[in-house]
């Protein structure tokens, strides 16, 4: 499968702190791939990176062979990669349909004017989000909340989607609806990396995992595989429990 | 239909106004040109500050550009000449501002608003002094008060009808979701310096133009009169009174305080200034979370209000919404009559 994004060498550090060290990583489209690592291990460093939200101070990002590494992040987020933040980002004050009409207004196939409404209704139906369509974010639920941002996400029409704990908080019923959301979201096509904490969700879901610890990256592959690796079970629990 | 009979009324309006300097003494259209200045100035604010809720205070600045260059240049321009000079120096200037300091934000940007204003009046009184050696210059042209009305109003309109179709298109979708967050702006792939410099352009060559109209009213203009920071001040405080979610909105800010500053300026001429002041105060102050600042709260209490406008928009989630209304059982009356019912028999088994 011929990569879609392919990040090589990322690197960024706060002042001392090495957030990520040298991190590379390859995807392919309709693919899942799971970030998973202990807290402050940099999975949502690495995903402001090749987001755009934060600039790489190493390495390179490519999407389909384009180099992206210094393209803006409003640049980024038109057709190309586009992503969920940990605590939802939704204008807090705007109806939910405003945000997801910006997004079909000025992303990867900006649609006139007059149409925007019809076609974000259109993303926020097959999300179940029609009748939420003129709410504010507080006044919606938290799995709505979620839902109103991956709306957002993806009426910019992304080929990358970048899903930051989108599946964590959630009830058991309401984690198997939107398990299938992402499903059937690379069903189309769409890669999508999945940073989450909910197991479950990274071992049906995700063909790969990459595990992050302390901002690099250390061990890649299937998700039974990848969780019986020692170095794993020593980022996770400490190494006299390996 | 209704658009058909809006229409109409507006223009009824405008050509009530328009025709009431033959009808208003001199007194009355001294009164109307002030309210019609702050009518322009205060829309124009709201037009960049209101979506973006950047709080700007470089009102005085782009005004005193425009009065003043009209004073500098009368003796060598025709009027009109002076107007185009004026556009095109409030908008240079509004371009360097913007891509200078739309990247910093909140208190920072306000600060640089009322710095610039004082800056260019501290450099014109220099200038003035060191170099053309006149203090203090006389604007008389044949531009009576009559036109001066007739142009603010037209620029009224002008206004008006520049808010309304930013209101319904891309860019005033773009503002709104600026002003609400700006991360969020860019990753639905806004370019969010753009939009701003771009709005603050618009708003700012108004303000240009108001004070270049402004400047044959006042005859004798030095910098300390043009850039007068009260003009600021007023400014905001009217938008902030008036409401910002609707065009007009800043209206009824302009209304009330003009008439007060009128009546306050003829009963205490010399107590004007702190009865202003203290008028300000209890305005910031009954704005009900005005406690810890003017603008953080003031956006705060008027931001919740804050909504798309009303346009296609609204009616288009209103008719959906109204379309899968049928998905939620309604609770008809033959739906209350059954639970009555229920109920009824439910007590009698007991």
């Amino acid at each position: 499968m011929a990569a879609l994004l392919e990040v090589e060498g990322l690197s960024k550090s706060f002042g001392g702190l090495a957030a990520v060290r040298n991190v590379s990583l390859s995807l392919g489209p309709g693919e899942i791939l799971g970030l998973i690592g202990p807290n402050g291990s940099g999975k949502t460093t690495l995903l402001n990176l090749i987001a755009g939200t934060l600039r790489a101070d190493a390495g390179s990002i490519r999407l389909n062979g384009e180099d992206v590494t210094r393209m803006p992040n409003h640049l980024r987020a038109r057709g190309r990669i586009n992503r969920t933040f940990q605590i939802v980002r939704v204008p807090p004050n705007l109806p939910a349909i405003a945000a997801v009409m910006a997004g079909t207004l000025f992303g990867g196939e900006p649609v006139p004017y007059k149409k925007a409404a019809y076609e974000a209704a259109g993303i926020m139906g097959e999300l179940n989000l029609l009748l939420k369509a003129d709410r504010r974010l507080d006044q919606l639920t938290y799995i709505e909340q979620k839902r109103v941002e991956l709306a957002r996400a993806l009426a910019t029409r992304p080929r990358v989607l970048l899903l930051d704990e989108w599946l964590s908080g959630l009830g058991s019923g309401e984690l198997e609806g939107s398990m299938s959301v992402v499903w059937s979201l690379a069903a189309q096509g769409i890669a999508v990396i999945l940073v989450e904490h909910v197991m479950t969700a990274v071992r049906s879901l995700c063909g790969r995992v990459v595990v992050m610890n302390a901002g690099a990256k250390i061990a890649e592959g299937p998700p039974a595989q990848v969780l019986r690796d020692p170095e794993v079970i020593r980022a996770y629990l400490g190494d006299e429990d390996a | 239909m209704r658009v058909a009979l809006a229409i109409a009324a507006l223009t009824l309006l405008v050509a009530a106004l328009s025709a009431a300097p033959w009808f208003v003494s001199d007194y009355g259209l001294a009164f109307l040109i002030n309210l019609m200045c702050y009518v322009v100035l205060t829309v124009a604010w709201a037009l960049f500050s209101g979506t973006t809720r950047y709080v700007s205070l470089a009102t005085s600045a782009f005004f005193g550009v425009g009065t003043y260059a009209v004073a500098m240049l009368i003796k060598v321009m025709p009027i009109y000449a002076i107007f185009a000079v004026a556009l095109v120096l409030g908008t240079a200037l509004s371009l360097l501002v913007g891509m200078v300091t739309l990247r910093i934000s909140g208190m920072f940007f306000v600060i640089f608003g009322f710095g610039l204003s004082e800056m260019i009046r501290e450099l014109m009184v220099w200038w003035e002094i060191n170099k053309t050696h006149t203090m203090g210059r006389y604007v008389f042209v044949p531009f009576d008060n009559t036109l001066i009305y007739e142009h603010l109003l037209a620029l009224a309109v002008l206004v008006f009808l520049v808010g309304y179709a930013v209101r319904r298109s891309r860019l005033g979708l773009a503002l709104l979701v600026i002003g609400d967050d700006e991360t969020v702006a860019r990753q639905v792939g806004i370019n969010v310096p753009v939009v701003k410099v771009a709005m603050f352009v618009v708003s700012s060559v108004f303000m240009t133009l108001v004070g270049a109209v402004m400047a044959p009213r006042f005859g004798y203009i030095n910098p300390n009169f043009a850039f007068n920071p009260l003009i600021s001040f007023q400014v905001v405080i009217m938008a902030f009174l008036g409401g910002m979610q609707r065009l007009w909105g800043p209206v009824l800010g302009v209304i009330p305080l003009v008439v007060l500053s009128e009546l306050l300026q003829v009963q205490f001429p010399y107590w004007f200034s702190i009865l202003l002041g203290l008028v300000f105060m209890a305005i910031v102050y009954v704005l009900p979370r005005g406690v810890t600042g003017l603008v953080e709260d003031g956006w705060a209490l008027l931001g919740r209000r804050m909504t798309l406008p009303r346009g296609s928009i609204g009616s288009l989630v209103e008719i959906v919404s109204w379309l899968f209304r049928p998905l939620v059982p309604s609770r008809g009356i033959s739906e209350r009559l059954a639970t009555a019912w229920g109920r009824l028999k439910r007590r009698q088994g007991a």
